[in-house]
């Protein structure tokens, strides 16, 4: 039970303010021992400066940052207890592979013999052992990964900075290093808190991910949270695709509204976010593509919302191969996942689809403007 | 066919751009040098061939005493150059950003748009028994009497230091604009100290502009006449001196050609010891 509840990571209503704007906007947030915490966001969001607050290397304006409940903000990068993986890495191009993983410890005044050790215990953890001589440019983007990890991880940091190490990598690898970043972060036990504008790379890996748009937290939980229970329009539309409409609001029924887009649809939603919905308001609605039901005869049974569509494109990728349909009396248009069974391995443009899912997987939030009392 | 054809115009092209340089190098620096090592060989009374001159240097202390002297100095001159340019350079290229960074930058080279002469009779104006700090020494109080600073040792290595400078403050700034600022973020994240970052990440980076740099300077002093001679005096014993008077006052040019020889010769066997020191090589110095 303890050992849950130890927390690494304590921020409070941290800000910072640059002369002419705020890049982090009174953030709090708690990691405990051992997570693999995400801050996903758009570029320009503020998660790179708190990521650097984190590591020393900017001051916040205001707000306290507690590592093991003790505050950081008069110690200097070179004291705390936190590593970070640069986004390129900064493998010192100077020294070998064992030189830059002993570079920590010979700060620390380890005896030489122990350095060795530890760096060759190191390097086989990460499944690197022997090219401890190699130079930098030896290693591929894969390995060089590895040994910017174990650079950091020899030192036993609590906490372990990642600021998008995998935005160099090229597609494949980076499929392959997510799943190993997560494993390796699973057998040292180190707290690690990553930085990404990668939805993908946060959903993978992370027990946590937070949210960040314009230095707020939009949201933080689970993976499965974010992608399922959005608490706000951002969230929905940042994590994960989704069909994204404007609408009215027709008339509303406990938690179940019925909306009119601008483009001619009319669907049954169910109203999420804490702001009160009313009949007149404009609201956002996002359905997921994959959560649509397809079929090519008409479906037997009614459900909450229910298209007749044109195929208008079929955008083959594979597993992940999507249908774009135009519903045939208003022109509206609407991306579904293409089903992967025998029925549509013949679909063709012109083909008529019949779509239908319920208002639980039509998720409805009060339109932005409006909801900060702007038209 | 065609390609054949591509390949000779290239060929000719790369003659016609190399014709300068070559031409540079066989009449400016091999046949000079030629001439100066035919001279240096012969002796003009028999016409015939001598190894005197280069003797001469060998047996007479003054000669071979000034040359060390001359070495020794220059490399004090450089040393010193190098440990006031470093900071200058490390602050123009790491702390400033910029326009500022271009305005210093430029600051730095400006003097330099003065010729030389100019600027060390700036220093003779200054630091003679009538010049501005000895008059300021004089009216504070801090000396009874007029106080000569030049023609001492100290006010060569001030002018050649001064004179120099600049050309250790470029290849360095250009070294260390090159150092990504993660590199030495990374340094102090992983515990590093301030003199930790800088002999581990900092230096080993800039070694080559700290080389190159540290050749340029040698080399100028070395060579240098006009701020020896100027703020040294009559008794600055700088080996180009020497090679002045044996061309000019003496007009004998066999033994000034064989000082100028030696002068090439011992100096290029300094920067080899200097290379060989710091395990660089010139290759990669110059790459």
């Amino acid at each position: 039970m303890s050992k849950e509840t130890t927390i690494d990571l304590a921020c409070e209503n941290i800000c910072k303010h640059f002369s002419d704007f705020t890049a982090v906007d009174n953030i709090s947030f708690t990691i405990p021992k051992g997570s693999f915490f995400s801050i996903l966001g758009p570029s320009g969001c503020g998660k790179t400066t708190l990521l650097r607050m984190l590591a020393g290397f900017e001051q916040p304006s205001s707000g306290d940052l507690l590592i093991k409940q003790q505050s950081m903000l008069d110690v200097p990068p070179n004291k705390r207890p936190v590593n970070m993986v640069f986004q390129h890495l900064a493998l010192f191009p100077t020294m070998n592979i064992e030189e830059n993983i002993g570079y920590g410890l010979r700060r620390q005044s380890v005896p030489k013999s122990e350095i060795a050790e530890r760096v060759a215990a190191v390097l086989e953890r990460v499944g690197l052992a022997g090219s401890g001589k190699k130079r930098v440019e030896q290693l591929s983007g894969g390995q060089r990964q590895r040994i910017a990890l174990a650079r950091c991880l020899v030192l036993n940091p609590t906490l372990l900075l990642l600021d998008e190490p995998l935005g160099a990598l090229d597609l494949k690898l980076r499929e392959q290093m997510k799943i190993e970043l997560k494993l390796l972060q699973k057998e040292f036990g180190t707290t690690f808190v990553y930085i990404t504008h990668d939805q993908s790379e946060a959903l993978v890996m992370s027990d946590q991910i937070a949210v960040m748009n314009k230095g707020k937290f939009e949201q933080v939980g689970t993976p499965h949270q974010l992608y399922y229970q959005p608490e706000t329009a951002f969230v929905a539309g940042f994590v994960g695709d989704s069909n994204r409409w404007q609408g009215t609001v027709e008339s509303i029924a406990s938690s179940t509204v019925l909306v009119n887009t601008n483009d001619g649809l009319s669907f049954k939603a169910k109203v999420m976010g804490d702001k009160a919905i009313s009949a007149g308001n404009s609201v956002e609605i996002f359905v997921r593509p994959e959560a649509i039901n397809v079929s090519r005869t008409v479906p037997s049974e009614e459900t909450d919302n229910q298209l007749v569509c044109q195929v208008e494109t079929i955008l083959f990728d594979g597993a992940k191969s999507q249908i774009i349909a135009v519903e045939k009396e208003s022109g509206g248009k609407i991306t579904v996942t293409l089903p992967q069974t025998s029925d549509f391995a013949n679909l063709q443009n012109y083909d008529t689809i019949y779509l239908n899912w319920s208002a639980e997987q039509t998720l409805c939030f009060l339109d932005n403007a409006e909801s900060n009392g702007g038209v | 066919m065609s390609s054949l054809r591509t390949t000779s115009t290239f060929k000719l092209g790369m003659w016609l751009l190399l014709a300068p340089l070559c031409l540079w190098l066989v009449l400016l620096i091999i046949l000079p040098h030629l001439e100066l090592l035919v001279f240096s060989f012969t002796d003009p009374e028999k016409d015939s061939f001598t190894f005197g001159f280069y003797q001469e240097f060998f047996l007479e202390p003054l000669y071979w005493r000034t040359f060390v002297r001359t070495a020794v100095m220059s490399i004090m001159a450089t040393i010193l150059t190098l440990l006031i340019a470093f900071p200058v350079a490390f602050y123009i290229a790491k702390m400033l950003k910029g326009r500022s960074k271009g305005i210093v930058f430029a600051m730095c080279l400006i003097p330099f748009w003065v010729s030389e002469l100019v600027r060390t009779f700036g220093w003779m104006i200054l630091l003679r028994e009538s010049g501005v700090i000895s008059n300021f020494l004089q009216w504070s109080g801090l000396s009874d009497g007029p106080v000569e600073l030049l023609y001492t040792d100290a006010t060569i290595m001030l002018g050649l230091v001064y004179t120099s400078m600049l050309f250790m403050v470029v290849p360095l700034v250009s070294t260390l604009d090159s150092l990504d600022d993660s590199y030495i973020e990374a340094g102090y994240d992983l515990g590093g100290t301030n003199w930790n970052v800088l002999r581990e990440i900092v230096i080993p980076h800039a070694v080559p502009g700290i080389v190159s740099g540290c050749i340029i300077v040698f080399m100028l002093s070395l060579g240098n006449y006009l701020t020896p001679v100027l703020l040294g005096g009559k008794d600055s014993l700088w080996f180009t001196e020497q090679i002045y008077t044996q061309f000019i006052t003496r007009f004998n040019w066999e033994q000034g050609s064989a000082f100028g020889l030696l002068l090439l010769l011992l100096s290029s066997l300094i920067v080899w010891a200097g290379l060989k020191i710091s395990g660089q090589s010139f290759a990669k110095t110059m790459g």
